[in-house]
């Protein structure tokens, strides 16, 4: 890189060199020449004008002398052409002269000169000649030649004087180009490390050059830029992050299709929703992945029709989960032109509680229905004439207002749980204590416990932390749980209370009979509205399948719980948890 | 982005479409026959008729997958791999196609028995339902991803189908010789069962072909304990 910026300064100031030495070259060179021929020429011209003056035969008698003086070679030729007198050549070795252009043209005249190769003496000459006069007669011609020789060699020396030069400007021209290109590439190469960090996305600082050049401007621009472009990529960064949060945390499950309709991105909410179902979403088509027909079904819809669609489906061989989707195209960014949009909405807690709705009103009319049934029946029966007999009347009557009660019960319960429920019951919650309660309420239950002969131990020390509660609602709730422990428990069976010591915040009251017990895998239903574990008993002994369920929101509204745990034959053993006050 | 959606051909869109056809029709086989398993185990004739009617579907794609295939080896002359796509896509679709037509063998067989009191608890059939969906849904599982192993155990899972046919069979012969009353019931049970048995069958043919295509192996006749992975390997190594 930089040696060819290197190479292209040093030939630029080479060939300046060279066009700059060749012009002074040729035009000093020829004007030398020239000045030098012309020089010589007049020179040779005065002496032989001197020379001129004497009488041929003086001048013919002294060409020597001439010659010395004039530092030429010195011919005298007479006027039919032939060499008189010579200084280098013998006179008569000469061929005739007249022919030659100097004496034609001082012949002709007065005076001649010639540049030309003798081939006497094998040399560029300078010849010049003058006629000499006998009165108005030429009686021969005085010529005298110099070689050129003394030219060229002052050429030479001229040109040797210009290559010199030209050395020199050669070797201080590449120092200055290797200089120059120096300065020039150094912060042109910083500039090229720079942009090449910013390239490979390194965080690359500032460029600093301090020159107030083009150079100068051009790296403060740069600074500029990058300084712009950090801005503004850290702002994408951050939108980004800002939408992919978005997307990432959405509760809803979220596939982008691209334009073959291949899954492109699913979020972490569909995988929440789908969970170990599906594996490898991405790259393959929904039908590929899914292999549903009813989310296919809504994409050929919104395909066909190009409108949104929205679908209810049903994912997943065992356990299925109800999705909701939604198939939208994507629509704002030109990218995404032609991408597809699916949002699934997990309504599978939606679907139950439609059907645990469903269920609780056909269950409440079933139970309420039951005793009607019972009541009308009697009622009818006493009607068509049982009431003229006076005992089976009184015992009809019996069952009616047992029927009735149970009615009546059952309505009291639904009232409660939906208050509890509509968050219309007042609390009164006040710092109780538990062992005080615990026996008022012993002793509603006595009575019952007794006809059964089933033995209430109480073994709950008087001395137990207080805890907050509504005083009637914690005897409903003790009621509620002991009444069912007496119900499901054999005759001359046995029912213990007890305090667990627990954590020093909470107050465990543990309630144990010695009861029919209820299946494992059904304990977890026992609190569901109407679940009955065996339904035909439970209504026979008078329950509304409301007890626990009421008895499970109100250790809510107490901010207790309730634990149960049974063995099939063997007993149930309720756990309330209170925490202290 | 744009790289790709320019390398792809039109020639490799219409063996995508081939594709996705075919998974589709698989779709609607394996929904078809969970309809009809379950219309046997809730009485539900109601479901049973919905199946029935939604062969016509199924026929139609049949149709439409084969025209598809027919013109695109007739056009562009598929070779080695695509050819050998194109042949199993054939065989598949009518595979599906017939497997379509046994559920609605069976959906015709429910509405009888849907008329007459259940004579046993269904426990064996509703397994054989499950195994054939999941053979049907692993042979286009493996043909869609290419994969050999997967096709070589669903091959293998056709001999639980059997045994299972077999202990039905011979279930419902002990009832028709205590009982000569259940002999119309037990016989209808039966081509139930066996139809199961048969698009089981079916499913195996599809993953005998998914085998082909991905090795280039002829495994149809064999029986599956014969044939093991190696067919997988050897061929693996040479390509």
């Amino acid at each position: 890189m930089k040696g060819r910026l290197f190479f292209k300064i040093f030939a630029t100031y080479l060939a300046i060199a060279v066009l700059a030495i060749g012009i002074v070259g040729f035009l000093a060179g020829s004007q030398i020449r020239a000045k030098l021929e012309k020089q010589i020429e007049l020179e040779l011209m005065s002496y032989a004008g001197l020379v001129d003056l004497y009488p041929m035969k003086e001048i013919q008698s002294r060409v020597e002398e001439i010659a010395r003086i004039a530092r030429a070679r010195v011919t005298v030729i007479d006027w039919e052409g032939k060499v008189i007198a010579e200084t280098d050549k013998e006179a008569a070795t000469l061929g005739s002269h007249l022919e030659r252009p100097e004496i034609q043209e001082a012949r002709v005249r007065g005076r001649g000169k010639t540049t030309r190769y003798s081939r006497t003496l094998k040399e560029d000459m300078i010849y010049v000649a003058l006629p000499i006069r006998k009165g108005p007669e030429i009686v021969g011609y005085i010529r005298l030649a110099r070689p050129l020789s003394d030219v060229r060699k002052t050429i030479e020396e001229f040109t040797a004087i210009l290559l010199q030069s030209f050395l020199i400007i050669l070797v201080s021209s590449v120092l200055v180009a290797f200089l120059f290109s120096r300065k020039l590439t150094t912060p042109i190469r910083d500039m090229e490390h720079f942009t090449e960090r910013l390239r490979r996305g390194e965080t690359p600082g500032t460029l600093m050059i301090r020159s107030s050049d083009e150079i100068g401007q051009l790296a403060e621009n740069i600074n500029y830029m990058v300084d712009e472009l950090q801005k503004r990529i850290a702002a994408l960064q951050e939108e980004k992050a800002k939408v992919e949060a978005a997307f990432s945390s959405a509760l809803d499950g979220i596939l982008i299709l691209d334009h073959q309709g291949r899954i492109e991105t699913v979020n972490r909410g569909m995988w929440t929703m789908i969970g170990e179902r599906y594996r490898d979403l991405v790259g393959k088509t929904p039908l590929e992945a899914f292999r549903n027909l009813g989310l296919q079904k809504a994409l050929d819809q919104y395909r066909s029709g190009g409108m949104p669609v929205s679908q209810e489906i049903e994912l997943g061989e065992e356990d299925p989960v109800m999705l909701d989707v939604s198939i939208t195209p994507v629509r704002g960014i030109d990218a995404a032109e032609g991408k597809t949009m699916l949002v699934f909405h997990d309504v599978t807690r939606l679907k139950k509680l439609e059907r645990m709705r469903v269920d609780f009103v056909a269950n409440v009319t079933h139970e309420i229905k039951t005793p009607l049934t019972a009541i009308l029946g009697f009622v009818e029966t006493l009607q068509e004439g049982a009431i003229e007999d006076r005992e089976t009347a009184k015992r009809f009557l019996s069952t009616i207002a047992r029927h009735a009660e149970r009615l009546n019960r059952l309505v009291e319960d639904l009232l409660t749980i939906s208050n509890i429920e509509l968050g219309e019951m007042r609390f009164c919650f006040e710092s109780v204590s538990l062992s005080g309660i615990v026996e008022s309420v012993m002793n509603i239950i006595q009575v019952k416990a007794r006809g059964k002969r089933i033995e209430i131990v109480s073994e709950i020390p008087e001395k137990l932390p207080l805890i907050r509660a509504d005083r009637d609602r914690l005897s409903q709730v003790l009621i509620n749980v002991l009444d069912n422990a007496v119900k499901f428990t054999p005759e001359g069976g046995k029912v213990t209370l007890a305090s667990l010591p627990a954590g020093s915040n909470e107050v465990v009251v543990r309630i144990t009979d010695t009861g029919i017990g209820v299946p494992k895998d059904e304990v977890s239903r026992l609190g569901e509205r109407f679940y009955r574990v065996d339904k035909t008993r439970s209504r026979e002994l008078g329950g509304t399948g409301l007890g626990l369920s009421i008895v499970k929101h109100l250790m809510t509204a107490h901010k207790g719980r309730i634990e149960i745990e049974s063995q099939l034959g063997r007993g149930t053993t309720v756990s309330l948890y209170f925490p202290a006050a | 982005m744009e790289e790709t959606r320019r390398t792809i051909t039109h020639y490799e869109r219409e063996l995508q479409e081939i594709k996705q056809n075919l998974l589709y029709l698989g779709a609607l086989a394996e929904k078809a026959i969970e309809n009809v398993t379950a219309s046997l185990l809730d009485r539900n004739s109601e479901l049973a008729r919905q199946v029935i009617e939604g062969d016509a579907e199924i026929d139609k794609l049949d149709t439409e997958i084969e025209e598809q295939c027919i013109r695109l080896m007739a056009l562009r002359q598929p070779i080695a791999r695509d050819l050998r796509f194109i042949t199993t896509a054939i065989k598949l679709n009518g595979h599906l196609e017939r497997i379509g037509d046994m559920a609605v063998n069976i959906a015709e067989k429910v509405l009888h028995l849907n008329e007459v009191p259940q004579l046993k608890p269904y426990i064996d059939l509703p397994r054989m339902a499950v195994i054939a969906r999941e053979m049907i849904r692993g042979s286009l599982d493996a043909f869609v991803r290419e994969e050999c192993e997967l096709a070589n155990r669903i091959r293998r899972m056709d001999t639980e189908i059997d045994t299972l046919n077999e202990q039905i069979f011979r279930e419902l012969l002990t009832f028709m010789l205590e009982d000569a009353r259940t002999i119309h019931r037990a016989l209808l049970i039966m081509q139930v069962s066996k139809n199961l048995e048969r698009i089981a069958d079916h499913a195996k043919g599809m993953a005998d072909m998914v085998v082909y295509m991905v090795t280039g192996i002829n495994v149809r006749h064999q029986w599956p304990g014969d044939t093991t992975d190696d067919i997988c390997e050897t061929k693996r190594e040479e390509s």
